[in-house]
């Protein structure tokens, strides 16, 4: 009943209530920010008169999306002010954020040195350099470049014996399991075989584009989606629904693809899906039989990142991880953990990064678990460097918990 | 999905009944669409393992006889909502539990019998501080059980403003929103 109207996004349906301000991670750490409502729909008003009237202050939202969350009446809050940013932003990218921005042509430069690029970022007078001279905030931990990207691995170790199996899925890895956390990969792929499920890559695959979204980076971003649809739509053709691991990726293929970057997505959009959604259906169907490890045991706290609670999946998550035997599961209250992909990383919003994270962080360190478990991978930096807590994603704790030769046995009945 | 309760609504009522439900050890699934500001209420709910759908509505319903038996939401797709029982607590005008037209009132969800005056001319007052009929409009019920065209749903419990008689056009109505709800939980917990 609210999902369809015929003002842009859904924005005359805002009745001014201002729930979305009172869940705004960021309106209440920077007082540089009008929040939500005003940036968004109120904004919009102003804007459609006359395009002078956009601020650059909503370069401040995090697009977080929880305002959308929050919204009864269903307005596309953090799309209009992601949209306003697309249409009436006039500054043009910095090269720290096009570098930021670019997963994809970063990670094979930064791979191909890994060892070098890993070991310089972590000292502290190039930290400083890059603090002063581009503004990545010197505080940071910056994420690990692997020698080996994921990719490289597949080909040589894995690829050869993924069509002696009868279910073939096509594996969205997105740049994270392929640049800086290939084991993620490696994991998915033990899940999906011991399940009887061969994994394909996807040899267009290009970054989501989430990162060029939110730096302003439109063409590429377009070009980039344009590219995955394709490839998409030639893979559900054959008969492989698209897997993926982000949730980031995920609400990106799903959402702004049609919504910001208006490219259309409609022929594939119901068959893609995260890897815990897949397989949940999968296992509760009784198609897919898991066979656990007998003494498993773990106590995990799960933190459901911010575009998995816009996605509405998190459920999927959670009923499959409270299915391993020996799995102690406890649900974080909803908050954003602040680092929301690159705006964390950028000197000027470290603070406020830090600041908004900060009940996540206390409710991690009250509930002292094992480690955290979470789908995200800008949350698991986040999380790791300021809590010290490890988090692990959910498809790893699978890849721990199952018994992977038993279940092949299983599922090859 | 199978759960012993959903709740459909996160509000006062919807949000009491889950809490309490889930506190006497039903698997309880709650469907919000928008925010809960019951935050009491919520944190109790999901302390007690209650499963929070956030950001979520139910869009439609599948019935089997006289009893709903499953519903759909619209982020979780093809996979269905099952429950041994069902509140409904939807709200009136605002949050869409209800439906004014030109000519008549209605539950738009299940399509669920609703009171209300067939003469329009009576639904309001032009006083704008008199009370206003239309907010005591809501679903009929027998025994507790929502009523589709005359007939009983007999695992379907609305509660709340939803309700028929329950309105805020007489002042606070947080002790009948509540009353309406702890009723439902124990029609629920009796069987």
């Amino acid at each position: 009943m609210q999902e369809t109207n015929i003002s842009a996004k859904n924005f005359e349906q805002c009745q001014k209530c201002s729930l979305c301000e009172t869940v705004c991670p960021v309106m209440a750490n920077n007082p540089k920010y009008a929040g939500p409502k005003r940036s968004g729909p109120d904004g919009e008003r102003y804007r459609l008169k006359n395009g002078i009237f956009f601020e650059d202050s909503l370069k401040y939202c995090l697009n977080c999306k929880r305002c959308e969350v929050a919204c009864p009446s269903g307005v596309r809050i953090a799309d209009l002010i992601q949209q306003a940013r697309i249409d009436y932003g006039r500054k043009a990218p910095k090269l720290r954020d096009m570098m930021l921005a670019s997963t994809d042509q970063m990670g094979p430069l930064a791979g191909a040195f890994a060892p070098i690029v890993n070991f310089s970022l972590g000292l502290a007078p190039v930290k400083g350099l890059m603090h002063a001279t581009i503004g990545v905030d010197k505080h940071r931990t910056l994420p690990k470049y692997s020698s080996e990207t994921f990719v490289h691995w597949y080909k040589k170790h894995a690829e050869a014996a993924q069509d002696a199996y009868k279910k073939q899925i096509s594996y969205f890895h997105g740049c994270y399991a392929n640049y800086n956390y290939p084991q993620l990969g490696k994991d998915f792929v033990a899940v999906m075989n011991a399940f009887g499920i061969g994994v394909q890559l996807i040899p267009e695959e290009r970054c989501c584009g989430v990162a060029k979204i939110a730096n302003g980076m439109i063409a590429a971003a377009t070009r980039d989606a344009k590219i995955n649809i394709e490839a998409f739509l030639r893979s559900v053709k054959e008969g492989r629904e698209v897997v993926t691991v982000s949730t980031t990726c995920t609400l990106t293929l799903i959402e702004e693809y049609p919504e910001l970057l208006k490219v259309d997505n409609s022929e594939v959009r119901d068959h893609i899906s995260l890897v815990e959604q897949y397989l949940y259906k999968g296992i509760a169907s009784g198609e897919l039989k898991p066979v656990w490890k007998d003494g498993f045991k773990a106590r995990a706290a799960y933190h459901c990142p911010c575009h998995q609670e816009r996605l509405g999946w998190g459920i999927f998550t959670t009923e499959l991880l409270k299915m391993i035997p020996g799995m102690e599961l406890i649900e974080l209250e909803s908050n954003c953990c602040g680092i929301a992909g690159t705006y964390g990383f950028k000197k000027e919003n470290y603070k406020v990064s830090q600041a908004i994270g900060k009940p996540l962080f206390d409710n991690i360190a009250a509930v002292a678990p094992d480690y955290v478990a979470c789908e995200c991978e800008t949350c698991k930096w986040q999380i790791e460097m300021s809590t010290g807590v490890p988090v692990k994603n959910p498809v790893s704790i699978l890849a721990e918990a199952l018994d992977l030769e038993k279940t092949a046995a299983a599922n090859r009945k | 999905m199978k759960f012993d309760v959903v709740i459909i609504g996160g509000g006062l009522a919807g949000m009491t009944a889950a809490a309490e439900l889930q506190k006497a050890g039903l698997k309880c699934a709650v469907v919000a669409a928008g925010l809960s500001l019951h935050n009491v209420s919520r944190r109790e709910f999901t302390a007690a393992g209650g499963t929070l759908l956030a950001g979520d509505s139910v869009v439609s319903g599948r019935f089997d006889g006289d009893r709903l038996a499953a519903v759909r939401t619209g982020k979780l797709g093809s996979v269905e909502l099952e429950a041994d029982n069902f509140i409904l607590a939807s709200g009136k005008y605002f949050s869409q539990g209800l439906v004014a037209d030109m000519d008549r009132v209605y539950e738009p969800l299940f399509g669920l019998d609703v009171e209300y005056d067939e003469d329009r001319s009576t639904w309001f007052d032009p006083s704008f501080a008199a009370p206003q009929k239309f907010l005591e409009f809501g679903v009929k019920t027998e025994d507790g059980c929502a009523l589709k065209d005359g007939s009983k749903i007999v695992n379907l419990y609305p509660a709340g403003e939803l309700l028929a008689g329950v309105s805020t056009a007489q002042g606070d109505a947080t002790e009948a929103i509540k009353k309406t709800a702890l009723a439902a939980v124990e029609a629920i917990r009796r069987k």
